[in-house]
């Protein structure tokens, strides 16, 4: 054999990924966008815990020639990614994630004040309303319906739904849910000094009634079987959300809790973020439909607060001014962060009010009512 | 008709926000009622814990002391008091009770 050293470092030239960079430029712009969100997640701290391993995964899935999506080709060979994604193919690390979110959830407010549940169901008005705003842009129905659920500002929820009706949007969907969820704290707070009156934000609540350890432990229970019997489509995330729950309140299983709620959460999130990202390739993303969810997402979350608010309003005249509204707005899921936001603008009007644990009722019946719109639209185009 | 817009898709919508209310409406109804049943067997149990006489012969465990109505959860029903001068009123009287405050209960706090 002749060995050239010359050769050789023209062979490695050739075939190495900066060579192929040439047959498709657009996975440069896709590295440029990787990078950016790395950017947002390490330096301006939006959902960092997410953001950064989808970002990292976008990042990876963009290198030519590295084969990380390669699915198995008989051989033994398979692409590192495309095993990832799996998790995400079966709804496996949503229904995980929702496990960890439920042990680590307090269903306490929910339960002294179980009205909150209204608003939580007001609150995923934006899920319809931007379904029906994607179909007018010419999404097909099942695309319409899994960019809907981006208002019900749940990650898991909308992972879940896009995976089922619409994969090949499943990027731009998650990129954009969790994305918004992280701006929550700029996106609700113009709605909701906008939608409610100085008093009506001025309004102080009365305490909540004290929960029993009991009614927390049969509560997880029984939403198990009312909404999974009436709504199956449910049962992966509201299953394991009460599981979840049900590990944190019984007492006896303090161990699986605890593991629930960080280790297995945590390693499923690395999963699930770099499975997201790794599908954001320069042929899926780069597209006009990616803007477009962009924005659908945004108008689905705006939306969605205005729902939750106005209904807040509505209950605030009939319980004679003792509910204040800006609770509502934390009926969009993203737990904690709508129901910190909540308490942030109910302080800044009255200085005494302590909105948190009343808005976390809200809050809590906003994951629950997004898993069961999430369910409704499966059903309804999932077949 | 606007893009995939159609009478049905509306109704599909309609559908979807209406059952999301009728589920956690019912839920809503659910909860008070099982909050009912559990504090209706939880008073029983404590009935008929205290109607059984104690043995006399061996010294019952101490008991850790239970508040009244069970369903205590540690918080404090404050009634046109604010959370700084309720908490000064519970120091005033731990310190003047010489009880600490982790073994007293307040139920209710109120501006008379």
């Amino acid at each position: 054999m002749e060995f050239s050293f010359i050769g050789t470092l023209q062979k490695i030239l050739v075939e190495s990924g900066f060579a192929a960079f040439a047959d498709d430029p657009r996975s440069l712009v896709m590295i440029l966008i990787a990078c950016v969100l790395l950017y947002l997640g390490i330096v301006k701290k939006f959902e960092p815990l997410l953001l950064v391993p989808i970002a990292f995964g976008v990042l990876m899935a963009n290198f030519p020639l590295t084969g990380l999506l390669n699915p198995p080709d008989g051989n033994g060979n398979v692409g590192l990614f495309w095993v990832f994604y799996q998790g995400v193919q079966y709804a496996v690390y949503p229904s995980i994630i929702f496990l960890g979110i439920g042990a680590m959830t307090d269903f306490g407010p929910l339960i002294a004040r179980p009205s909150s549940m209204l608003l939580g169901a007001a609150a995923q008005f934006g899920i319809f309303s931007a379904f029906l705003l994607a179909l007018a842009l010419g999404f097909p129905d099942k695309v319409a319906a899994a960019i809907g659920v981006i208002g019900g500002a749940d990650g898991p929820t909308a992972i879940l739904t896009a995976s089922k009706l619409a994969p090949e949007y499943l990027p731009p969907i998650a990129i954009a849910a969790y994305s918004y969820m992280a701006l929550i704290p700029l996106i609700q707070p113009p709605l909701m000094r906008a939608l409610t009156t100085q008093k009506e934000r001025e309004v102080k609540m009365e305490q909540l009634r004290p929960v029993s350890k009991t009614e927390k432990i049969v509560f997880p229970i029984v939403v198990s079987i009312f909404v999974i019997l009436l709504l199956p489509e449910t049962a992966p995330l509201i299953g394991m959300l009460m599981l979840g729950n049900l590990f944190r309140e019984c007492g006896v299983t303090d161990r699986l809790s605890d593991t629930a709620q960080n280790a297995m959460v945590n390693i499923v999130t690395v999963f699930l973020g770099l499975s997201v990202g790794c599908k954001a390739t320069a042929s899926t993303f780069l597209t006009w439909d990616t803007i477009k969810i962009i924005i659908l997402g945004l108008l689905a979350f705006m939306l969605s607060t205005v729902g939750g608010l106005l209904f807040g309003k509505v209950m605030c005249k009939l319980s004679g001014g003792k509910i204040n509204p800006l609770i509502g707005s934390a009926g969009v899921s993203a737990v904690p962060m709508a129901a910190r936001v909540s308490q942030v603008e109910g302080q800044k009007a009255n200085p005494a009010n302590f909105l948190l644990m009343h808005a976390m009722g809200p809050n809590v019946a906003g994951v629950i009512g997004s898993a069961i719109a999430a369910g409704f639209m499966i059903k309804v185009f999932g077949g | 008709m606007l893009g995939n817009l159609t009478g049905e898709s509306f109704l599909i919508a309609i559908s979807g926000i209406v059952i999301v209310f009728i589920m956690l409406a019912v839920l809503c109804a659910f909860i008070p009622l099982i909050s009912r049943c559990v504090q209706m067997v939880e008073s029983r149990g404590r009935k008929a814990a205290s109607a059984k006489p104690a043995a006399p012969a061996a010294p019952a465990p101490q008991a850790e002391p239970e508040p009244a109505g069970g369903a205590y959860g540690g918080e404090v029903m404050l009634i046109d008091v604010d959370e700084k001068t309720a908490a000064c009123i519970m120091a005033i009287v731990s310190h003047e009770t010489g009880i600490p405050l982790s073994e007293l209960i307040f139920k209710k706090i109120k501006a008379l």
